[in-house]
């Protein structure tokens, strides 16, 4: 029960973040508001990470540099991700979001791109993707 | 509408890839760690977009309201959700349960015009839709899943 709460609980605050910032760019921008939400939000973790004292510093050493710059992404993600609910709205932008998210995560576990532990793709995962992309076609009926 | 479909695929597209690049990173490194590399790279990589595209203007914040601030936090509440519901329940059912949170929430930001958005109504057409592809999450999600299972007790 716990885990669920924390599920639905993640799910709404994704929401959210993206129905702030596209508020918050209305009155300072959306570069500005990316700038500033991901400061704060680094300061926050920041200050956890010294908290719960995980901090392995070593270990970034461990990973590929290319995978250390994901977070990069961050900048157009907030930009498309607002630009996108001021032009189709929150449920649309959601919906087309994760549509291309999950058929692009499935493409690169199915060849097993960046090292991940390549994946068959199976019946369901067809179905599914098609039953999202036949959702969206009914949303804009 | 082609704009904004544009930019919906573009932004999941790069939601992707970072998941994928931020897995490997805590991998290697703790929660807090990679939440606190991620969350920095986003703001480096902000402020560079920002100089660039409007130098100083980006400096200038004629009309904020206290609750900006603060707002920034909401995306450490993600990540300890996430890892929290993923650790009670294992990823597969916890991020179908995130996804169907995640459109739940927004039909209902759109039917109540949330923080100054545009108001949708919310026709029934609509509620089906988003049935369907809640639907189609599950499926992809558990029924993936469940296959995967079957095959390899038939191993």
């Amino acid at each position: 029960m716990k885990g669920i709460i924390f599920a639905i609980l993640g799910g709404v605050f994704i929401t959210v973040q993206g129905v702030a910032n596209s508020r918050i760019s209305q009155d300072i921008g959306t570069w500005q508001t990316a700038t500033l939400t991901q400061l704060t939000g680094f300061l926050t973790a920041f200050l956890l990470l010294l908290f719960f004292r995980d901090g392995k510093w070593q270990a970034y050493r461990r990973v590929r540099p290319l995978y250390l710059t994901g977070g990069a992404f961050a900048a157009f993600i907030i930009f498309s991700n607002v630009t996108a609910i001021q032009h189709i709205g929150v449920t649309m932008t959601i919906s087309a979001l994760l549509i291309a998210q999950l058929s692009l995560t499935f493409l690169i576990d199915s060849n097993g791109w960046f090292g991940v532990k390549k994946q068959k793709m199976k019946l369901p995962h067809f179905i599914g993707i098609g039953m999202m992309i036949l959702g969206v076609l009914i949303l804009r009926a | 509408m082609v704009v904004g479909l544009f930019f919906a695929l573009l932004a999941g597209l790069l939601v992707s890839l970072q998941n994928i690049f931020n897995r490997k990173v805590s991998e290697q490194a703790g929660t807090w760690s990679t939440t606190t590399l991620v969350l920095g790279m986003g703001f480096l990589s902000s402020l560079a977009m920002g100089l660039i595209l409007e130098g100083n203007q980006l400096f200038s914040l004629p009309s904020m309201q206290p609750w900006y601030w603060f707002s920034g936090m909401v995306g450490v509440g993600v990540v300890f959700c996430l890892v929290q519901g993923m650790r009670l329940l294992g990823p597969t059912y916890a991020i179908s349960i995130v996804l169907t949170a995640q459109l739940g929430f927004a039909l209902w930001s759109d039917s109540i015009g949330w923080l100054g958005l545009v108001q949708v109504p919310i026709t029934f057409t609509q509620w089906f839709g988003v049935l369907v592809i809640v639907g189609g999450v599950i499926v992809f999600k558990l029924g993936g899943e469940w296959q995967q299972k079957r095959s390899i007790s038939k191993m």
